[in-house]
């Protein structure tokens, strides 16, 4: 029953599927094997209690490339970005910070608690969209290798140093401190009200085992801060049916363009021949035969569970053991009778259709850490909350809705005790977190879903329950990622190649691995293969 | 109002030194104007208990930089060095004993008590660290590139270093790149199992910084200091007599040169006339004038007390007010009846090593990465350690010319210890800390409360006041990655130039600027002869 296909992409979720839809838009014949029922893999829309629709894991849209967007045309496809406004973060003392994407509003907002800060707000906005236009077009090439000293690399390593050198010198020292700083330590630098450094140095841990103290987290904050929906900066939102819409418009596309998507098909293991990849072994036995095997789930799956270790050079496989995944979040879905009454700012409104940030203070953030480098879940964690039901009422029952909570710290390994036993005690920790800002949580929940970083495992197959397939650290980024001398979607072993987070330039709802991936694969094709 | 001097240079610190005697030994004239009665800033030796001396701050030299040592011909100046071996002893809470030597092979031997593989890995470590020493070393040496406008000569240093990066092979040249950005915790756990090993090799990584070993970057401190010193275990090399020792030799080398060296010399302003310098006043009121200044105080004394803000850009000023100089260190010195005995080093477990000769070198309190990193958590809040991290030597035993016979000095280096306390503040703390350190010390050396006479007890605060060592940052400054090579002191001012003409750093708050090296003076000294020729 072989046909053969050019590509077999393993993995449907929205990495593997950019990377399926770029190759058959090139003419390659492609199939995409999804292990699940469903695509999307972290992002993915379902229907947890009857009537309420969530958006499992991954639950925000901002990164997703403006390039494939239009290049796919996804909106075509059915692709809809709903604005999600502002971030409300409740303080213990009864006050509470709500920026919006109205600048002059958020300006009066952060007056409130500092004029200097307000002053300084604009400042750093300025300052961090120079940041990103430096650090954007990094995002859209795949890495140089500063080993060799071929010219396609040297050229690139060049070209990076002039734009360096061609930033403005307070941009060139803002750049240098992102890519070392810590995200509180660089935010100390620009403002002074507490809660919004911690607020803001929120987005500088999420999904990496660092606190807000710790250096490179900075970076992470930029990362998140290259947020783009029609090109405004900084602007996150929804998509309409909850973020598996996004995988189903990206597969629509794949589709449209003549790839083939199957779910419900496991994979047992790549078939390599003579060290090259020629195709792929389900469990139930089938094997398909492929020019080219690209691999979107992480390298921990691809190289030690899908792979004989005898394949692959000793070398590697030890950098693949080093490469760092560590959980540190995991993911609690609410169904709700109605809606969270804060005691900051009673009754609903505006504050609840946008981001609800659990970070009332720089050392809440870091004491949450804390915990976790101990192997103890944060009895006090930083929590990110959204009501997606608010902006898009196709995802509950009416008058119902559905609330996520993004937790933050839950390490994959405890130092006592399984995540078997301790998922209901994390459940109840989170719950009581928001219950101090909105005591009458505990009696509107209709249904509670929590996963822990060994359900993202299980479920999702996010090793360690990383939600970006491996640590955001420096030592894991660029050309490092996932592993030194193999950031260009590569692999040790032929027409093998790797297009998920876990590539350059990583996590988060973005694409561009996938797409990346796929320009490298077709490159490889022209240089005369088949 | 004195004959006109052209060159001043405010502190009398090693790096101070080993500029005046580079400038001095090239034809100038430099004064150095040192604020204490003594010169050697941090590198000093006092009799803090009669009869009883020892290296008041550091203990250890970084070691000096060889060529700076050679030119300097200390010797001449009965600078005498003492290379204990062991280098390192490190007990464990379960009363066992790590020894590391400067041979591998030694050390390997002991490691194998712990674990084998170890062993093996260890001798690896060493050959790898050694080799990145060498490459990094040469990096340590050059002046930081201009960014904007590099020189042929900015050009020429980057191919050197490039070409010694290269010269790595690729699979060293990743590593580099991969370990800079790293937490020391994960590297070590790369390549060692034993916890004490860890523990012991991390503490290089976090030493003088408010970093943990769980910090991001405290891997590239590492790798620093082994530009330095590329043993894994770091250095042990005491000058007899103590540190002061080796800054006086180094002062009787510049005066020789033809230096003038004036201590009790404080300076409270450098002089500004049109965007040049013009000179210092002293406390005294006394003025100095000068057409050169060189100040080897850190960057925050020198930009923000020393000089009028009008002369400096707000621009510039509000970068030096970020420069982060919060320091996490304090120091314990203890005049002892007799010596302490480990447990760790009772018997057998000495291996063979008698107890005197094992603890001869220094001495890592900090069994595990977890104590460590919690030493580092109280101090993210504004608490020292309870349970800190210790450095400690017995110099003593090595040189007896420092206590009464059969009587001893230990010199104990103690993290953390924030400068900004949540509750109290220094003044008050001082006994508490003492306290802390000595009961420390007392779960692996119970007889040690029984043996202390006298202590002397130095707190960040201390050290900002008496020693002129602001926020009490031992190396004035953070060693973070933000901080480092062309960012240290500022991005653009790390070429030992200051935005003033005739003014120059050439203190550990400039390139490469950590521990008793030379290396900031020494490569000061090159850029400011390059201006006055």
């Amino acid at each position: 029953m072989s046909t053969r296909y050019d590509v077999i992409v393993i993995g449907g979720g929205h990495n593997g599927l950019v990377n399926a839809a770029y190759l058959a838009r090139a003419g390659k014949k492609v199939l995409v094997l999804e292990r699940r029922h469903v695509l999307g893999g972290a992002a993915v829309t379902e229907e947890i209690f009857p009537g309420f629709k969530f958006s499992v894991c991954s639950y925000v849209v901002s990164l997703l490339r403006p390039e494939i967007i239009r290049e796919l045309d996804l909106p075509r496809h059915g692709l809809e970005i709903l604005p999600l406004d502002g971030t409300f973060t409740p303080m213990p003392s009864g006050d509470y910070l709500w920026r919006v994407n109205d600048h002059a509003k958020t300006r009066r907002e952060i007056a409130r608690h500092s004029r200097v800060d307000a002053e300084a707000y604009e400042e750093f906005g300025k300052a961090m969209v120079a940041m990103c236009r430096f650090v954007k077009p990094i995002l859209a090439m795949s890495p140089p290798d500063p080993t060799t000293l071929h010219p396609r690399d040297l050229r690139k390593l060049f070209v990076l140093g002039r734009r360096f050198q061609a930033l403005p010198s307070d941009d060139k020292y803002a750049l240098i401190q992102l890519m070392t700083m810590s995200a509180a330590d660089f935010l100390d630098q620009w403002f002074e009200t507490d809660v919004l450094k911690a607020t803001m140095s929120a987005s500088g841990i999420i999904g990496t085992f660092l606190g807000v103290r710790s250096p490179g987290t900075a970076y992470v904050l930029l990362h998140h801060y290259m947020g783009e929906i029609d090109g405004a900066f900084r602007s996150w939102g929804f998509s309409r049916g909850g973020t598996g819409a996004i995988s189903e418009a990206i597969a629509g596309a794949a589709r449209e363009a003549g790839a083939e998507i199957r779910t419900q098909a496991p994979i047992a293991r790549i078939l390599v021949k003579g060290g090259r990849a020629n195709g792929v072994a389900l469990e139930n036995g089938d094997e398909i035969l492929a020019d080219i095997i690209s691999s979107s789930v992480d390298p921990h799956l691809t190289f030690m569970k899908m792979i004989e270790p005898d394949e692959l050079p000793g070398e590697f496989l030890d950098e693949v053991r080093r490469y760092k995944f560590r959980g540190s979040s995991g993911k609690v879905n609410l169904a709700l009778d109605a809606l969270p009454d804060f005691h900051c700012l009673p009754g609903p409104g505006l504050h609840l259709r946008g981001a609800i940030s659990i970070s009332p203070a720089v050392e809440y953030m870091e004491r949450a850490y804390d915990q976790a480098k101990y192997g103890n879940f944060s009895s006090r964690p930083y929590i990110d909350v959204v009501i997606p039901s608010l902006t898009d009422p196709s995802v509950a029952p009416p008058g119902k809705h559905v609330l996520s909570c993004f937790v933050q710290y839950a390490p994959y390994k405890l130092k006592e005790g399984t995540w078997e036993e301790k998922r209901e005690a994390f459940g109840d920790a989170v719950i009581e977190t928001l219950a101090e800002h909105a005591p009458n949580i505990k009696n509107i929940i209709a249904g509670r879903q929590v996963l822990t970083p060994l359900d993202l495992e299980r479920e999702f197959g996010l090793t360690e329950g990383n939600i970006f397939q491996g640590e955001l650290s420096l030592e894991q980024l660029f050309f490092l990622r996932p592993v030194p001398g193999w950031a260009k979607y590569r692999t040790p072993i032929e027409n093998l190649y790797l297009c998920g987070s876990a590539t350059h330039p990583g996590g988060g709802i973005m694409g561009a691995p996938g797409r990346l991936a796929a320009m490298e694969i077709l490159k490889g094709w022209k240089k005369g293969k088949s | 109002m004195s004959a006109a001097q052209s060159i001043v240079i405010i502190g009398g610190g090693h790096n101070a030194l080993v500029t005046a005697f580079y400038l001095a030994r090239a034809g100038h004239k430099p004064v150095v104007l040192e604020r204490r009665g003594t010169v050697g800033g941090a590198a000093i030796t006092d009799e803090f208990h009669s009869g009883f001396r020892c290296s008041t701050l550091a203990h250890t030299t970084g070691p000096l930089r060889p060529d700076v040592a050679r030119d300097m011909q200390l010797e001449q100046f009965d600078l005498q060095m003492i290379y204990p071996e062991p280098r390192l002893f490190a007990p464990s809470l379960d009363g066992r004993a790590l020894l590391l030597f400067s041979d591998p092979a030694k050390s390997a031997a002991e490691i194998t008590k712990f674990s084998a593989k170890d062993a093996e890995r260890y001798v690896e470590f060493h050959g790898v660290l050694g080799r990145m020493a060498a490459v990094l070393s040469q990096a340590m040496t050059i002046t930081p590139p201009s960014i904007d406008h590099p020189s042929a000569e900015d050009m020429w240093n980057l191919l050197q270093t490039g070409r010694g990066f290269r010269s790595l092979g690729k699979k060293d040249m990743f590593r580099l790149l991969r370990w800079g950005p790293m937490a020391v915790a994960d590297l070590v756990a790369e390549w060692f199992e034993t916890e004490l090993l860890r523990a012991t090799l991390a503490a290089r990584g976090i030493f003088g910084t408010a970093l943990g070993p769980w910090s991001a970057g405290s891997a590239a401190v590492l790798l620093m200091r082994a530009a330095a010193d590329g043993d894994p275990a770091g250095p042990a090399a005491f000058p007899r007599g103590g540190l002061g020792a080796l800054t006086k030799a180094m002062a009787a080398a510049a005066a020789r040169a033809g230096a003038e060296i004036r201590s009790g010399a404080e300076v409270a302003q450098i002089l500004i006339k049109d965007g040049a310098v013009n000179g210092v006043i002293l406390s005294t009121g006394e003025e100095v004038t000068a057409k050169t200044v060189i100040s080897g105080a850190d960057p925050r004394r020198t930009f923000l007390k020393l000089i009028d803000p009008v002369h400096l850009e707000p621009d510039f000023l509000g970068k030096v007010q970020h420069y982060r100089c919060l320091g996490t260190a304090a120091k314990v010195n203890l005049a002892l009846g007799g010596l302490p005995s480990f447990t760790a080093l009772q018997g057998a477990a000495a291996g063979g090593w008698g107890a005197n000769r094992a603890m001869s070198g220094r001495i890592h309190i900090g069994p595990e990465i977890d104590y460590l990193e919690r030493a580092f958590d109280a101090s993210k809040y504004g608490d020292f350690s309870p349970c800190p991290y210790l450095d400690v030597t017995i110099p003593s035993l090595s040189d007896p010319s420092l206590a009464p016979p059969g009587k001893h000095v230990m010199s104990i280096y103690m993290q953390y210890a924030p400068y900004r306390l949540k509750h109290g503040d220094w003044p008050d703390q001082r006994t508490a800390l003492g306290d802390v350190v000595v009961r420390t010390l007392a779960a692996y050396a119970p007889n040690l409360p029984d043996l202390i006479l006298d202590g002397a007890v130095i707190t960040p605060h201390d050290l900002e006041e008496t020693y002129g060592l602001t926020g009490g940052h031992i190396f004035h400054g953070e060693l973070a990655l933000d901080q480092l090579f062309t960012m240290r002191p500022l991005l653009d001012w790390a070429r030992y130039r200051a935005p003033l003409r005739g003014l120059y750093l050439c203190g550990s708050g400039t390139h490469p600027g950590n521990g008793l090296t030379g290396a900031s003076g020494a490569n000061a000294a090159r850029e400011i002869l390059k201006d006055l020729r």
